[in-house]
């Protein structure tokens, strides 16, 4: 009960404090309130809402459902085979066929890089598309908004203002309608095996950066590997690149740059790249990674090659579902490199997982309706397994979260501010070039210098 | 039939195929041309008119267009200087009749039956930094491979997507080059036996010069295989934004899906003429051989 107020107080109030904005209507996510003030707003909802969850669950069907005539739709999301969201989508699933005894759901999954040419494409064509979608927030479902193909869910959401907290539908809101449903949230973590760590000396994470450098270095004497980084998939690059700039920068930095409103021609991000490129030189990346993509690189973490693995946190679910590799591993935030324009608690991540809904679809109403109740429980089934906090407020009985997510909730309890994902937060035109300059950075192709000099040029 | 019908006739049995040609072929080009003038945000949108811009743009560092050609060039030099000569090798090796001749045919061949798709995840085995079959073997002969893998390492990354390319399509060459090799005649092998011709000799003066034509097609399908080349490089670039592996065809795919169909369109013409420019340029090489020949 402790854990679960903890996590739907914080989190929500937490999640005000983001600097994330998408569009014009989500101006309010980028002021920094007065956290009590924003929480206080939060938390008075919050406990009834508990209690009004499961009652407001069992009345759904009944209401939602106008007709009991036979109703197919259709789904693409990502929660493939090796997905660590996959049991919370079954799970959610087999609870709403119960539900919508009425309606089939016809579901696919993709992986996640496929995933994004599939629905960019089905997007631009505008025939083919599923009633439901997975998306991410923020630019990723914006540009699909500004193509006209996703339906408004104003009116759907309304009914779940005491479940769903306003302040976690600022990264699906454009022009002030909101056009998803969002399940879980996460923010990029470090992960650390204290096995090896403890090979090297050390009995705890480090707590800051001059520790991080003093117990890599101290990992690399005894032979172990510090970091795994899958180089074969750009994106993991950025979940070390990024907090690496915004630890040096500052969060509202580097917001300023993701969302346009400050350019890249800033010599603490070149420095930030330099630090990022001195760590690569003094062999603190797994060499192996270079080509490998991130099941790999995470198996190898698991498999104690690599100290420490920074990812997202939806990791927990499949790092507590291993017994004999949970005691071993702990989770933390990257340490702060410079502490005069940064500070702990700045974190990258936020409210992304997304379920949206197509225009085309011939039942959107319902396919409305059943989205936000899906999307409820795949965020109550993918916080029990520990694949993310929750973005709805958490109900029943959540006492046996996994204590890596336990650590993730503390770390946002605590949090500061939040920098979304960068290639989330950004254009598909703007992605781009950004993700190539990264992968040169990690292939050393370009330096700090090169890599401001590239990205001012390219992204306006 | 009468003369006055005819013309009619020839117009009515030649539209179908005219259409096709023109609705599959010509049309689609002339659409990229026009559709490589816009920005293109969406299918649907043709966006802003932007002239050649596009074109220019590509040659931005933005773009990474002139990497992406660079690479496509040395695939298509590796395949014509090392690929087709194998093939060569193989085929006429073959098209002496040797013992287990049909068997050696269908292993060479049977590689160019497997999806790409397919060889381009067990090649990504085979080269794992860890485990993979190359790394093992270098470690046992004491041969040192980058640490990265050779996937991993910008230098050599070109090099290990081009092996598997090889593997895959040495086959298809060779049976194309087998072909003609059985179809010289064998009166013209035994008479220059005859004159006390080496086999090397019959090769070089008797087989090669009457599969030209053949080894013409082999080379244009090489250098426009190369300068298309997709499949196999998409399994081992992931998410293609690694440099070493940038080619057209992947940057292509990348752009006409995230909202620059211009820039696509822009692509797919100067592949377009890319690949129409080094067929002509390799039959013009082709026939100056014959008429120097000739003279």
């Amino acid at each position: 009960m402790k854990m679960k107020r903890l996590v739907s107080v914080l989190l929500a109030g937490v999640m005000t404090l983001s600097l994330v904005a998408c569009g014009s209507a989500a101006e309010p996510a980028t002021e920094t309130a007065p956290a009590a003030t924003e929480e206080a707003a939060v938390e008075e909802p919050a406990p009834a809402a508990e209690e009004a969850a499961p009652a407001a669950e069992e009345e759904a069907p009944a209401e939602e459902v106008a007709s009991d005539e036979p109703v197919t739709l259709t789904m693409w999301c990502i929660a493939t085979e090796g997905d660590s969201n996959r049991h919370a989508y079954e799970q959610a699933i087999a609870d709403m066929e119960e539900k919508y005894p009425n309606v089939t759901l016809e579901w696919e999954a993709i992986e996640n890089e496929a995933y994004k040419t599939k629905i960019a494409t089905a997007m631009a064509d505008g025939n083919d598309l599923p009633d439901i979608f997975f998306t991410w927030s923020c630019a990723f479902l914006g540009d699909f908004v500004e193509q006209g193909r996703v339906y408004c869910l104003d009116d759907t959401l309304a009914k779940y203002s005491d479940e769903l907290p306003e302040s976690m539908l600022g990264n699906t809101t454009y022009d002030g309608k909101h056009y998803g449903v969002p399940t879980t949230m996460n923010i990029v973590a470090l992960f650390a095996n204290m096995d090896l760590l403890a090979e090297a000396g050390w009995d705890h994470v480090p707590v800051d950066y001059d520790e991080l450098i003093q117990c890599c270095d101290d990992l690399v004497a005894a032979g172990i590997i510090p970091f795994g980084c899958a180089g074969g998939e750009t994106w993991c690059v950025t979940e070390y690149l990024e907090p690496i700039i915004e630890k040096s920068i500052g969060a509202d930095a580097l917001n300023d740059i993701f969302l346009g409103r400050a350019t890249y021609n800033n010599p603490d991000v070149a420095k930030a790249v330099d630090t990022f490129q001195e760590m690569i030189d003094k062999g603190y990346f797994d060499p192996a990674g270079a080509s490998l993509p991130n099941d790999d690189v995470k198996a190898n973490f698991m498999a104690g090659r690599t100290a420490f693995y920074q990812n997202g946190t939806w990791n927990c679910a499949d790092f507590a579902n291993d017994e004999e590799f949970l005691p071993k591993v702990q989770v933390t935030e990257f340490p702060v490199i410079d502490s005069s324009k940064s500070k702990l608690g700045q974190l990258i991540g936020g409210p992304s997982d997304t379920l949206a809904v197509a225009a085309t679809s011939e039942n959107a109403e319902l396919a409305a309706e059943y989205a936000a109740e899906l999307g409820k429980l795949i965020c109550h089934y993918g916080y029990l397994d520990g694949c993310g906090l929750p973005a709805w407020i958490p109900y029943g009985d959540t006492s046996d979260i996994n204590p890596l997510t336990q650590s993730v909730a503390e770390i946002c309890a605590n949090a500061d501010a939040y920098v979304l994902f960068g290639d989330t937060a950004m254009s598909a035109v703007d992605k781009d070039p950004y993700l190539d300059a990264v992968a040169k950075v990690y292939g050393k192709e370009l330096d700090g210098q090169g890599f401001i000099d590239e990205l001012a040029g390219a992204i306006r | 039939m009468n003369k006055k019908g005819k013309p009619f006739t020839i117009i009515a049995f030649l539209l179908p195929a005219l259409i096709l040609f023109v609705g599959i072929l010509i049309w689609p080009i002339i659409a990229s041309v026009h559709h490589s003038l816009y920005t293109y945000p969406t299918f649907a949108d043709p966006g802003e008119f932007v002239g050649f811009k596009n074109y220019t743009d590509l040659f931005s560092s933005q773009y990474d267009f002139g990497r992406a050609i660079l690479n496509a060039l040395i695939l298509a030099a590796l395949s014509v200087f090392i690929q087709l000569p194998l093939a060569l090798g193989l085929a006429l090796m073959l098209g002496k009749g040797i013992k287990g001749e049909r068997f050696y045919l269908s292993v060479y061949f049977a590689p160019v039956l497997i999806s790409a798709v397919v060889i381009g995840m067990l090649w990504e085995k085979i080269y794992n930094p860890i485990y993979g079959l190359v790394t093992k073997a270098a470690e046992a002969l004491s041969i040192s491979v980058p640490p990265e893998g050779l996937l991993g390492n910008p230098k050599t990354a070109l090099l290990a997507v081009f092996i598997p390319t090889i593997w895959q399509y040495v086959g298809y060459h060779m049976l194309l080059m087998y072909a003609g090799i059985k179809g010289v005649s064998p009166e013209l092998r035994e008479a220059a036996k005859l004159d006390g011709a080496t086999d090397g000799q019959v090769n070089r003066y008797v087989v090669i010069p009457c599969i030209k034509p053949i080894i013409k097609v082999s080379i244009i399908f090489a250098i426009t295989g190369s300068l298309k080349s997709y499949d196999l490089i998409k399994v081992f670039a992931k998410d293609a934004y690694n440099c070493s592996y940038k080619v057209p065809s992947l940057l292509l795919v990348r752009y006409a899906f995230h909202n620059a169909g211009g820039i696509a369109s822009a692509i797919a013409v100067i592949m377009i003429v890319m690949c129409f420019g080094f067929a002509i340029l390799v039959n013009w090489l082709f026939k100056e051989r014959d008429l120097y020949g000739k003279k």
